[in-house]
Protein backbone atom coordinates (compact mmCIF):
# COMPACT_ATOMS: atom_id res chain seq x y z
CA UNK A 1 0.00 0.00 0.00
CA UNK A 2 1.37 3.60 -0.65
CA UNK A 3 0.36 6.60 1.14
CA UNK A 4 -0.08 10.05 -0.88
CA UNK A 5 -0.51 13.46 -0.61
CA UNK A 6 -3.67 14.35 -2.93
CA UNK A 7 -4.68 17.43 -3.97
CA UNK A 8 -7.65 18.32 -5.90
CA UNK A 9 -8.69 21.40 -8.26
CA UNK A 10 -11.13 23.48 -6.35
CA UNK A 11 -10.23 21.91 -3.20
CA UNK A 12 -8.97 24.07 0.05
CA UNK A 13 -6.95 21.47 1.40
CA UNK A 14 -4.59 18.20 1.18
CA UNK A 15 -5.68 15.04 1.86
CA UNK A 16 -3.86 11.38 2.54
CA UNK A 17 -4.55 8.61 0.48
CA UNK A 18 -3.48 4.81 0.91
CA UNK A 19 -3.76 3.26 -2.30
CA UNK A 20 -2.89 -0.56 -3.42
CA UNK A 21 0.08 -0.76 -5.87
CA UNK A 22 -2.16 -2.87 -8.39
CA UNK A 23 -4.99 0.31 -8.47
CA UNK A 24 -5.29 2.13 -11.58
CA UNK A 25 -4.77 6.05 -11.92
CA UNK A 26 -8.29 6.29 -12.80
CA UNK A 27 -9.22 4.34 -9.68
CA UNK A 28 -6.49 6.83 -7.71
CA UNK A 29 -8.50 9.77 -9.15
CA UNK A 30 -11.90 8.33 -8.41
CA UNK A 31 -10.70 7.75 -4.43
CA UNK A 32 -9.43 11.39 -3.97
CA UNK A 33 -12.87 12.75 -6.09
CA UNK A 34 -14.64 11.05 -3.55
CA UNK A 35 -12.68 11.94 -0.76
CA UNK A 36 -13.08 15.55 -1.63
CA UNK A 37 -16.78 15.30 -2.69
CA UNK A 38 -18.45 17.06 -0.05
CA UNK A 39 -16.34 20.05 -0.86
CA UNK A 40 -15.90 19.79 -4.41
CA UNK A 41 -18.54 18.59 -6.96
CA UNK A 42 -17.64 15.72 -9.07
CA UNK A 43 -15.76 16.90 -12.49
CA UNK A 44 -15.85 14.52 -15.92
CA UNK A 45 -12.64 14.26 -17.53
CA UNK A 46 -10.35 14.30 -14.82
CA UNK A 47 -6.52 13.37 -14.49
CA UNK A 48 -4.03 12.77 -12.17
CA UNK A 49 -0.78 14.98 -12.44
CA UNK A 50 2.72 13.80 -11.09
CA UNK A 51 5.84 15.74 -11.24
CA UNK A 52 4.72 17.95 -13.76
CA UNK A 53 3.40 14.66 -15.73
CA UNK A 54 -0.40 13.71 -16.31
CA UNK A 55 -0.75 10.35 -16.10
CA UNK A 56 -2.02 7.84 -18.31
CA UNK A 57 -5.60 6.72 -16.34
CA UNK A 58 -5.09 2.99 -17.23
CA UNK A 59 -1.38 2.84 -16.08
CA UNK A 60 -1.41 0.77 -12.50
CA UNK A 61 0.25 3.15 -9.26
CA UNK A 62 3.45 0.45 -9.22
CA UNK A 63 3.48 0.94 -12.93
CA UNK A 64 3.31 4.75 -13.07
CA UNK A 65 6.21 4.82 -10.27
CA UNK A 66 4.24 7.07 -7.80
CA UNK A 67 6.24 6.56 -4.45
CA UNK A 68 5.30 6.42 -0.47
CA UNK A 69 3.81 10.09 0.18
CA UNK A 70 4.26 11.54 -3.00
CA UNK A 71 2.30 14.58 -4.09
CA UNK A 72 -0.34 14.02 -6.66
CA UNK A 73 -3.03 16.47 -8.00
CA UNK A 74 -6.66 15.78 -9.74
CA UNK A 75 -6.51 18.39 -12.24
CA UNK A 76 -9.26 19.02 -15.35
CA UNK A 77 -8.09 17.84 -18.68
CA UNK A 78 -8.38 20.91 -19.67
CA UNK A 79 -5.29 22.19 -17.01
CA UNK A 80 -2.92 19.66 -18.34
CA UNK A 81 0.51 20.49 -19.11
CA UNK B 1 12.76 62.04 50.17
CA UNK B 2 14.41 60.94 46.58
CA UNK B 3 12.11 61.68 43.99
CA UNK B 4 11.29 58.40 42.01
CA UNK B 5 13.50 59.07 38.78
CA UNK B 6 16.45 59.52 41.47
CA UNK B 7 16.66 56.30 43.28
CA UNK B 8 14.46 54.12 40.43
CA UNK B 9 17.64 52.90 38.08
CA UNK B 10 19.68 52.23 41.84
CA UNK B 11 17.23 49.07 41.66
CA UNK B 12 16.28 48.68 38.54
CA UNK B 13 20.10 48.76 36.50
CA UNK B 14 21.51 46.99 39.59
CA UNK B 15 24.35 45.11 37.92
CA UNK B 16 27.15 43.25 39.47
CA UNK B 17 30.44 42.86 38.69
CA UNK B 18 30.67 38.98 39.13
CA UNK B 19 34.55 37.93 40.74
CA UNK B 20 33.79 34.60 41.22
CA UNK B 21 32.65 33.31 37.85
CA UNK B 22 33.02 34.26 34.29
CA UNK B 23 30.07 36.21 33.01
CA UNK B 24 29.85 33.39 30.11
CA UNK B 25 29.66 30.91 32.79
CA UNK B 26 27.24 33.30 34.34
CA UNK B 27 25.09 34.03 31.05
CA UNK B 28 26.17 30.40 28.69
CA UNK B 29 25.41 31.55 24.88
CA UNK B 30 23.04 28.76 24.75
CA UNK B 31 20.64 30.03 27.51
CA UNK B 32 21.30 33.31 27.06
CA UNK B 33 21.22 33.78 23.67
CA UNK B 34 22.87 34.84 20.49
CA UNK B 35 24.78 37.28 19.46
CA UNK B 36 26.97 36.66 22.90
CA UNK B 37 28.33 40.33 24.29
CA UNK B 38 29.94 41.36 27.03
CA UNK B 39 28.24 43.01 29.30
CA UNK B 40 28.52 46.34 29.22
CA UNK B 41 27.75 46.27 25.36
CA UNK B 42 23.65 45.62 27.35
CA UNK B 43 24.01 48.68 29.72
CA UNK B 44 22.56 51.21 28.06
CA UNK B 45 19.39 48.92 28.01
CA UNK B 46 15.74 50.81 28.62
CA UNK B 47 12.35 50.21 27.74
CA UNK B 48 10.24 53.20 28.51
CA UNK B 49 8.10 51.97 30.74
CA UNK B 50 10.30 51.66 33.57
CA UNK B 51 7.55 49.93 35.74
CA UNK B 52 9.09 49.46 40.24
CA UNK B 53 7.81 46.58 42.15
CA UNK B 54 5.24 48.56 43.88
CA UNK B 55 3.92 50.36 41.47
CA UNK B 56 3.17 47.10 39.60
CA UNK B 57 1.50 46.07 42.61
CA UNK B 58 -0.49 49.08 42.65
CA UNK B 59 -1.55 48.80 39.24
CA UNK B 60 -2.03 45.19 38.66
CA UNK B 61 -4.83 45.26 41.76
CA UNK B 62 -6.62 47.85 40.57
CA UNK B 63 -6.75 46.08 36.93
CA UNK B 64 -7.85 43.21 38.82
CA UNK B 65 -10.33 44.17 41.17
CA UNK B 66 -11.67 45.70 37.32
CA UNK B 67 -12.05 42.51 35.86
CA UNK B 68 -13.67 40.94 39.05
CA UNK B 69 -16.12 43.57 38.54
CA UNK B 70 -16.53 42.52 35.71
CA UNK B 71 -17.19 39.15 35.79
CA UNK B 72 -19.73 39.66 38.85
CA UNK B 73 -21.88 41.29 36.91
CA UNK B 74 -21.57 39.74 33.52
CA UNK B 75 -19.84 36.51 33.62
CA UNK B 76 -22.60 34.35 34.48
CA UNK B 77 -24.15 31.56 32.42
CA UNK B 78 -27.56 33.49 31.71
CA UNK B 79 -25.36 36.57 30.22
CA UNK B 80 -23.40 33.89 28.45
CA UNK B 81 -26.72 32.01 27.19
CA UNK B 82 -27.90 35.31 25.30
CA UNK B 83 -25.32 35.46 23.00
CA UNK B 84 -25.11 34.62 19.34
CA UNK B 85 -24.09 30.90 18.98
CA UNK B 86 -21.28 31.25 16.40
CA UNK B 87 -20.02 33.86 18.37
CA UNK B 88 -19.67 31.90 21.48
CA UNK B 89 -17.64 29.50 18.99
CA UNK B 90 -15.47 32.40 18.88
CA UNK B 91 -14.96 32.49 22.22
CA UNK B 92 -14.44 28.67 22.96
CA UNK B 93 -11.48 28.94 20.22
CA UNK B 94 -9.63 31.49 22.30
CA UNK B 95 -10.56 30.65 25.73
CA UNK B 96 -8.71 26.86 24.33
CA UNK B 97 -5.65 28.53 23.14
CA UNK B 98 -5.33 31.38 24.78
CA UNK B 99 -4.55 30.24 28.80
CA UNK B 100 -2.23 27.39 28.98
CA UNK B 101 -0.11 29.36 26.07
CA UNK B 102 -0.37 32.25 28.40
CA UNK B 103 1.53 29.84 30.88
CA UNK B 104 4.26 29.10 28.95
CA UNK B 105 5.01 32.60 28.41
CA UNK B 106 5.56 32.67 31.91
CA UNK B 107 8.52 30.51 31.75
CA UNK B 108 9.64 32.57 28.98
CA UNK B 109 9.72 35.31 30.58
CA UNK B 110 11.30 33.58 33.86
CA UNK B 111 13.78 32.59 31.68
CA UNK B 112 14.56 35.80 30.70
CA UNK B 113 14.53 36.56 34.36
CA UNK B 114 17.39 34.69 35.26
CA UNK B 115 19.51 35.07 31.82
CA UNK B 116 18.42 38.44 30.42
CA UNK B 117 21.93 40.32 29.45
CA UNK B 118 20.56 43.16 31.60
CA UNK B 119 18.91 43.92 35.10
CA UNK B 120 16.60 46.27 33.63
CA UNK B 121 15.41 43.80 31.08
CA UNK B 122 15.54 41.18 33.91
CA UNK B 123 13.04 42.84 35.68
CA UNK B 124 10.88 43.59 33.21
CA UNK B 125 10.54 40.00 32.24
CA UNK B 126 9.92 39.37 35.71
CA UNK B 127 6.84 41.31 36.08
CA UNK B 128 5.63 40.22 32.34
CA UNK B 129 5.88 36.61 33.79
CA UNK B 130 3.46 37.74 36.74
CA UNK B 131 1.65 39.92 33.65
CA UNK B 132 1.37 36.26 31.63
CA UNK B 133 0.21 34.33 35.02
CA UNK B 134 -2.51 36.74 35.15
CA UNK B 135 -3.75 35.88 31.81
CA UNK B 136 -3.52 32.20 32.18
CA UNK B 137 -6.20 32.37 35.59
CA UNK B 138 -8.02 34.90 34.01
CA UNK B 139 -9.76 32.55 31.37
CA UNK B 140 -9.91 29.95 33.39
CA UNK B 141 -11.90 31.86 36.20
CA UNK B 142 -14.38 32.81 33.55
CA UNK B 143 -14.53 29.74 31.82
CA UNK B 144 -14.66 27.54 34.11
CA UNK B 145 -18.50 28.36 35.77
CA UNK B 146 -19.87 27.73 32.36
CA UNK B 147 -18.14 23.71 32.12
CA UNK B 148 -21.34 22.87 33.57
CA UNK B 149 -23.44 24.40 30.90
CA UNK B 150 -21.24 23.55 28.23
CA UNK B 151 -18.77 20.86 28.12
CA UNK B 152 -16.85 22.92 24.65
CA UNK B 153 -15.59 24.78 27.33
CA UNK B 154 -14.43 22.42 29.33
CA UNK B 155 -11.27 22.67 26.23
CA UNK B 156 -10.19 25.81 27.84
CA UNK B 157 -7.90 23.77 30.12
CA UNK B 158 -8.18 20.60 28.30
CA UNK B 159 -7.12 22.07 25.13
CA UNK B 160 -3.09 21.68 25.33
CA UNK B 161 -2.93 18.59 27.06
CA UNK B 162 -4.87 16.71 24.04
CA UNK B 163 -3.98 15.61 21.26
CA UNK B 164 -6.05 16.79 18.81
CA UNK B 165 -4.54 18.35 15.61
CA UNK B 166 -4.96 22.12 16.37
CA UNK B 167 -3.47 21.23 19.95
CA UNK B 168 -0.16 19.48 18.36
CA UNK B 169 -0.17 22.71 16.00
CA UNK B 170 -0.18 24.57 18.98
CA UNK B 171 2.34 23.42 21.22
CA UNK B 172 4.84 23.38 17.79
CA UNK B 173 4.72 27.13 18.17
CA UNK B 174 4.04 27.45 21.63
CA UNK B 175 6.84 25.31 23.15
CA UNK B 176 9.54 26.65 20.74
CA UNK B 177 8.65 30.28 21.29
CA UNK B 178 7.83 30.25 24.83
CA UNK B 179 9.91 27.21 26.09
CA UNK B 180 12.24 26.53 23.83
CA UNK B 181 13.69 29.95 23.06
CA UNK B 182 16.50 31.70 24.98
CA UNK B 183 15.80 35.42 25.86
CA UNK B 184 16.89 37.26 22.97
CA UNK B 185 14.84 35.35 20.67
CA UNK B 186 11.95 35.18 22.58
CA UNK B 187 12.47 39.21 23.09
CA UNK B 188 12.27 39.39 19.66
CA UNK B 189 9.65 36.28 18.72
CA UNK B 190 7.49 36.93 21.85
CA UNK B 191 7.51 40.74 22.40
CA UNK B 192 8.85 42.61 18.78
CA UNK B 193 6.70 39.85 16.38
CA UNK B 194 3.50 38.26 18.17
CA UNK B 195 3.04 40.75 20.66
CA UNK B 196 3.61 44.17 19.33
CA UNK B 197 3.26 43.27 15.77
CA UNK B 198 0.10 40.70 15.91
CA UNK B 199 -1.99 41.00 19.25
CA UNK B 200 -3.47 44.13 18.49
CA UNK B 201 -5.62 42.05 16.10
CA UNK B 202 -7.06 41.19 19.02
CA UNK B 203 -6.95 43.85 21.75
CA UNK B 204 -8.07 46.64 19.34
CA UNK B 205 -9.72 44.88 16.65
CA UNK B 206 -11.69 41.96 18.02
CA UNK B 207 -12.07 44.23 21.58
CA UNK B 208 -14.34 46.25 19.42
CA UNK B 209 -15.52 42.98 17.29
CA UNK B 210 -16.97 42.04 21.07
CA UNK B 211 -18.25 45.56 21.82
CA UNK B 212 -20.58 45.44 18.63
CA UNK B 213 -21.80 41.74 19.42
CA UNK B 214 -22.40 42.98 22.99
CA UNK B 215 -20.40 40.75 24.66
CA UNK B 216 -18.66 42.85 27.14
CA UNK B 217 -17.00 40.29 29.22
CA UNK B 218 -14.83 39.45 26.66
CA UNK B 219 -14.10 42.99 25.35
CA UNK B 220 -13.22 44.26 29.13
CA UNK B 221 -10.98 41.35 29.76
CA UNK B 222 -8.77 41.29 26.80
CA UNK B 223 -8.49 45.24 27.09
CA UNK B 224 -7.31 44.64 30.48
CA UNK B 225 -5.10 41.91 29.61
CA UNK B 226 -3.94 44.46 26.55
CA UNK B 227 -2.95 47.08 29.16
CA UNK B 228 0.09 44.36 30.21
CA UNK B 229 1.26 43.42 26.77
CA UNK B 230 2.12 47.14 26.32
CA UNK B 231 3.92 47.15 28.56
CA UNK B 232 6.30 44.24 28.92
CA UNK B 233 6.27 44.18 24.81
CA UNK B 234 8.21 46.88 25.30
CA UNK B 235 11.39 44.52 26.07
CA UNK B 236 11.07 43.40 22.59
CA UNK B 237 12.70 46.77 20.51
CA UNK B 238 15.77 47.29 22.24
CA UNK B 239 16.60 43.80 22.52
CA UNK B 240 16.11 43.77 18.80
CA UNK B 241 18.29 46.94 17.97
CA UNK B 242 21.13 44.80 20.03
CA UNK B 243 20.89 42.52 17.71
CA UNK B 244 20.86 44.35 14.67
CA UNK B 245 23.45 46.52 15.54
CA UNK B 246 25.98 43.15 15.99
CA UNK B 247 24.25 40.41 13.73
CA UNK B 248 22.36 42.41 11.21
CA UNK B 249 21.48 39.33 9.38
CA UNK B 250 20.54 37.04 12.68
CA UNK B 251 17.66 40.01 13.27
CA UNK B 252 16.53 40.09 9.95
CA UNK B 253 16.20 36.05 9.97
CA UNK B 254 14.06 36.18 13.42
CA UNK B 255 11.87 38.54 12.05
CA UNK B 256 11.16 36.75 8.93
CA UNK B 257 10.99 33.37 10.99
CA UNK B 258 8.56 34.53 13.49
CA UNK B 259 6.45 37.21 11.32
CA UNK B 260 5.50 33.60 9.37
CA UNK B 261 4.62 31.43 11.98
CA UNK B 262 2.85 33.89 14.28
CA UNK B 263 0.55 34.49 10.85
CA UNK B 264 -0.48 31.37 11.03
CA UNK B 265 -1.72 31.02 14.02
CA UNK B 266 -3.28 34.75 14.05
CA UNK B 267 -4.96 33.69 11.04
CA UNK B 268 -6.90 31.27 12.24
CA UNK B 269 -7.51 32.65 15.67
CA UNK B 270 -8.58 35.80 14.68
CA UNK B 271 -9.36 35.63 11.23
CA UNK B 272 -12.09 32.91 12.23
CA UNK B 273 -13.51 35.18 14.67
CA UNK B 274 -13.62 37.98 12.72
CA UNK B 275 -14.74 36.56 9.05
CA UNK B 276 -16.86 33.89 10.19
CA UNK B 277 -18.17 33.45 13.46
CA UNK B 278 -19.43 36.77 14.39
CA UNK B 279 -22.94 37.58 13.02
CA UNK B 280 -22.76 39.35 9.80
CA UNK B 281 -25.08 42.55 11.21
CA UNK B 282 -22.41 43.09 14.18
CA UNK B 283 -18.97 42.76 11.94
CA UNK B 284 -17.40 46.08 11.85
CA UNK B 285 -14.26 45.58 9.53
CA UNK B 286 -13.04 42.17 7.90
CA UNK B 287 -10.08 40.16 8.89
CA UNK B 288 -8.09 41.59 6.22
CA UNK B 289 -9.13 44.88 6.44
CA UNK B 290 -7.65 44.59 10.50
CA UNK B 291 -4.24 43.54 9.17
CA UNK B 292 -3.89 46.03 6.31
CA UNK B 293 -4.05 48.55 8.96
CA UNK B 294 -2.41 46.66 12.03
CA UNK B 295 0.37 44.88 10.34
CA UNK B 296 0.68 45.78 6.81
CA UNK B 297 1.03 49.45 7.79
CA UNK B 298 1.91 49.77 11.17
CA UNK B 299 4.21 47.00 11.78
CA UNK B 300 5.86 47.56 8.34
CA UNK B 301 6.49 51.12 9.21
CA UNK B 302 7.88 49.91 12.55
CA UNK B 303 10.41 47.68 10.69
CA UNK B 304 11.11 50.36 8.27
CA UNK B 305 12.40 52.37 11.12
CA UNK B 306 14.76 49.91 12.41
CA UNK B 307 16.01 49.78 8.93
CA UNK B 308 15.06 46.27 8.48
CA UNK B 309 13.86 44.38 5.14
CA UNK B 310 10.67 43.27 4.16
CA UNK B 311 10.46 39.41 5.11
CA UNK B 312 11.51 37.83 1.03
CA UNK B 313 8.27 36.48 1.35
CA UNK B 314 6.30 39.31 1.60
CA UNK B 315 4.08 38.97 -1.58
CA UNK B 316 3.28 35.41 -0.56
CA UNK B 317 2.35 37.20 2.59
CA UNK B 318 0.50 39.74 1.09
CA UNK B 319 -1.50 37.24 -1.43
CA UNK B 320 -2.12 35.20 2.11
CA UNK B 321 -3.84 37.46 3.43
CA UNK B 322 -6.77 37.07 0.88
CA UNK B 323 -7.06 33.14 1.36
CA UNK B 324 -5.62 31.72 3.81
CA UNK B 325 -8.15 31.58 6.65
CA UNK B 326 -10.65 31.02 4.25
CA UNK B 327 -8.82 27.62 2.92
CA UNK B 328 -8.39 26.71 6.37
CA UNK B 329 -12.10 27.63 7.75
CA UNK B 330 -13.49 25.79 4.68
CA UNK B 331 -11.55 23.24 5.54
CA UNK B 332 -11.98 23.22 9.31
CA UNK B 333 -15.64 23.19 8.49
CA UNK B 334 -15.30 20.05 6.77
CA UNK B 335 -13.45 18.27 9.61
CA UNK B 336 -15.59 19.97 12.15
CA UNK B 337 -16.12 17.36 14.87
CA UNK B 338 -12.09 16.98 15.28
CA UNK B 339 -12.01 20.14 16.98
CA UNK B 340 -14.30 21.52 20.24
CA UNK B 341 -16.54 24.13 19.05
CA UNK B 342 -19.23 24.72 16.01
CA UNK B 343 -18.74 26.35 13.15
CA UNK B 344 -20.94 28.34 11.25
CA UNK B 345 -22.14 27.22 7.48
CA UNK B 346 -21.74 31.04 5.69
CA UNK B 347 -25.31 31.89 4.25
CA UNK B 348 -26.22 33.64 1.18
CA UNK B 349 -26.07 37.25 3.03
CA UNK B 350 -22.25 36.30 5.00
CA UNK B 351 -21.61 35.30 1.22
CA UNK B 352 -22.23 38.55 -0.70
CA UNK B 353 -20.66 40.31 1.85
CA UNK B 354 -17.04 38.15 1.81
CA UNK B 355 -17.42 38.71 -1.68
CA UNK B 356 -17.39 42.46 -1.26
CA UNK B 357 -14.39 42.44 1.09
CA UNK B 358 -12.10 39.67 -0.83
CA UNK B 359 -12.99 40.23 -4.59
CA UNK B 360 -9.89 38.61 -5.69
CA UNK B 361 -10.10 35.22 -4.16
CA UNK B 362 -13.56 34.73 -3.00
CA UNK B 363 -14.89 33.80 -6.19
CA UNK B 364 -12.05 30.47 -6.33
CA UNK B 365 -13.97 29.99 -2.40
CA UNK B 366 -17.37 30.45 -3.16
CA UNK B 367 -18.08 27.11 -5.38
CA UNK B 368 -16.70 24.91 -2.17
CA UNK B 369 -19.75 26.32 0.55
CA UNK B 370 -22.57 26.57 -2.40
CA UNK B 371 -21.48 22.75 -2.62
CA UNK B 372 -21.78 22.13 1.34
CA UNK B 373 -24.90 23.79 0.80
CA UNK B 374 -26.34 22.10 -1.85
CA UNK B 375 -25.80 18.74 0.21
CA UNK B 376 -26.87 20.42 3.38
CA UNK B 377 -29.94 21.03 1.26
CA UNK B 378 -29.84 16.98 0.28
CA UNK B 379 -29.54 15.74 3.25
CA UNK B 380 -31.53 17.92 5.56
CA UNK B 381 -31.03 19.26 8.94
CA UNK B 382 -28.43 17.22 11.83
CA UNK B 383 -27.39 14.66 8.79
CA UNK B 384 -23.78 16.50 10.02
CA UNK B 385 -21.52 13.40 8.26
CA UNK B 386 -22.89 14.24 4.56
CA UNK B 387 -20.83 17.41 4.73
CA UNK B 388 -18.20 16.14 6.85
CA UNK B 389 -14.55 14.40 5.74
CA UNK B 390 -13.36 11.39 6.45
CA UNK B 391 -10.09 10.98 4.59
CA UNK B 392 -7.46 11.66 6.99
CA UNK B 393 -5.69 15.16 6.28
CA UNK B 394 -2.28 15.97 5.40
CA UNK B 395 -0.02 18.51 8.28
CA UNK B 396 2.77 20.81 7.37
CA UNK B 397 5.88 19.59 8.71
CA UNK B 398 6.51 23.10 9.96
CA UNK B 399 3.21 24.58 11.58
CA UNK B 400 1.34 21.56 11.56
CA UNK B 401 -1.45 22.92 10.25
CA UNK B 402 -3.84 21.09 7.28
CA UNK B 403 -2.33 21.55 3.75
CA UNK B 404 -3.85 24.96 3.11
CA UNK B 405 -1.55 27.60 1.32
CA UNK B 406 -2.11 29.01 -1.70
CA UNK B 407 -5.76 28.96 -3.39
CA UNK B 408 -8.47 26.17 -4.61
CA UNK B 409 -6.64 26.13 -7.81
CA UNK B 410 -2.92 26.41 -6.86
CA UNK B 411 -2.39 24.33 -3.44
CA UNK B 412 1.53 25.55 -2.57
CA UNK B 413 2.17 22.26 -0.57
CA UNK B 414 5.91 21.20 -1.45
CA UNK B 415 7.15 17.20 -0.40
CA UNK B 416 10.85 17.50 0.18
CA UNK B 417 12.95 14.16 0.70
CA UNK B 418 15.59 14.44 3.35
CA UNK B 419 17.70 11.38 5.20
CA UNK B 420 15.54 9.20 4.15
CA UNK B 421 12.43 10.78 5.40
CA UNK B 422 9.47 13.17 2.99
CA UNK B 423 8.53 16.17 4.58
CA UNK B 424 5.70 18.20 3.18
CA UNK B 425 5.41 22.08 3.63
CA UNK B 426 2.40 23.76 3.40
CA UNK B 427 4.35 26.69 2.04
CA UNK B 428 7.70 28.23 0.65
CA UNK B 429 8.05 29.88 3.97
CA UNK B 430 7.22 26.94 5.87
CA UNK B 431 10.14 25.28 4.60
CA UNK B 432 12.60 27.39 4.48
CA UNK B 433 12.05 27.88 8.19
CA UNK B 434 12.86 24.39 8.66
CA UNK B 435 15.29 24.00 6.03
CA UNK B 436 17.54 26.89 8.08
CA UNK B 437 17.26 24.79 11.34
CA UNK B 438 16.28 21.13 10.42
CA UNK B 439 17.95 19.98 13.97
CA UNK B 440 15.57 21.51 15.56
CA UNK B 441 12.36 20.01 13.59
CA UNK B 442 13.41 16.95 12.07
CA UNK B 443 12.47 14.64 14.42
CA UNK B 444 8.87 15.91 14.96
CA UNK B 445 6.19 13.32 14.04
CA UNK B 446 2.60 15.06 13.06
CA UNK B 447 -0.81 13.26 12.85
CA UNK B 448 -0.05 11.12 9.50
CA UNK B 449 3.22 9.66 10.40
CA UNK B 450 1.49 8.87 13.46
CA UNK B 451 -0.94 6.83 11.38
CA UNK B 452 1.17 5.20 9.49
CA UNK B 453 3.80 3.97 12.09
CA UNK B 454 0.34 2.96 13.75
CA UNK B 455 0.84 5.09 17.47
CA UNK B 456 -2.99 6.92 16.37
CA UNK B 457 -5.90 5.31 14.63
CA UNK B 458 -6.55 5.80 10.73
CA UNK B 459 -10.26 5.75 11.15
CA UNK B 460 -11.55 8.72 12.05
CA UNK B 461 -14.37 8.28 14.70
CA UNK B 462 -11.54 6.43 16.32
CA UNK B 463 -9.27 8.83 15.84
CA UNK B 464 -11.81 11.24 17.44
CA UNK B 465 -12.24 9.62 20.85
CA UNK B 466 -9.68 7.66 21.20
CA UNK B 467 -6.36 10.20 19.81
CA UNK B 468 -8.09 13.51 20.46
CA UNK B 469 -9.67 12.92 23.07
CA UNK B 470 -13.82 14.28 22.11
CA UNK B 471 -16.52 12.60 22.39
CA UNK B 472 -19.88 12.99 20.66
CA UNK B 473 -21.49 15.87 23.06
CA UNK B 474 -18.25 17.62 22.37
CA UNK B 475 -16.89 17.42 19.28
CA UNK B 476 -17.74 20.59 16.81
CA UNK B 477 -20.78 20.79 14.55
CA UNK B 478 -22.45 22.99 12.69
CA UNK B 479 -23.83 25.36 15.17
CA UNK B 480 -27.50 24.59 13.87
CA UNK B 481 -27.02 21.70 12.97
CA UNK B 482 -27.93 22.58 9.57
CA UNK B 483 -31.19 24.72 10.52
CA UNK B 484 -30.53 27.74 8.52
CA UNK B 485 -33.61 29.89 8.01
CA UNK B 486 -32.62 30.20 4.15
CA UNK B 487 -31.29 26.83 4.56
CA UNK B 488 -34.45 24.94 3.09
CA UNK B 489 -34.83 21.07 1.56
CA UNK B 490 -36.08 20.96 -1.84
CA UNK B 491 -39.71 19.23 -1.95
CA UNK B 492 -39.31 16.31 -3.90
CA UNK B 493 -42.18 17.23 -6.58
Amino acid sequence: MTPLYGFVQGDTLGLVVVVDERATIAEVVAMLVEAASMRVAPRPDLRLRWRDRVLDPDLTVAAAGLEALDRVDVIAAAGEG
Amino acid sequence: MLRRDDWLDLARKLDWTYSYVDERELFPEEISGRPWLPGEEWRDWDEPYRTGFAEYVTNQSAKEAAVHAVRDALGGIDDFARLDRSWLSAHKLHAATLPLAEFAAVIGNLRAGRFGRDSAWRQTAVLGALDELRHTQIPLLLMHELVRWDRQFDWTHRFLHSDDWVAIAARHLIDELLLASTPIEFAIATHFVFETGFTNLQFIGLAATAHGVGDRLFEKVVQSIQTDEARHAQIGTPVLQKVLAHDRELGQYLIDKWFWRSWHFFAVVTGFAMDYLTPLARRTASFKEFVEEWILEQFQRRCDELGLARPWYWDQFVAAVDTYHHMVYASAYTYRATVWFDLALPGPDERAWLAAKYPRSWPAIDPVWERLTERWREAGPDVEWYTHGVTPVAFCDLCQMVLCGGTPEHNTAEVVARDGRKYVFCSAPCRWIFEREPERYAAHEGIVQRILTGQAPANLVALLRRYFGLDEEVWGKDVTGGRYPWLRRRETP
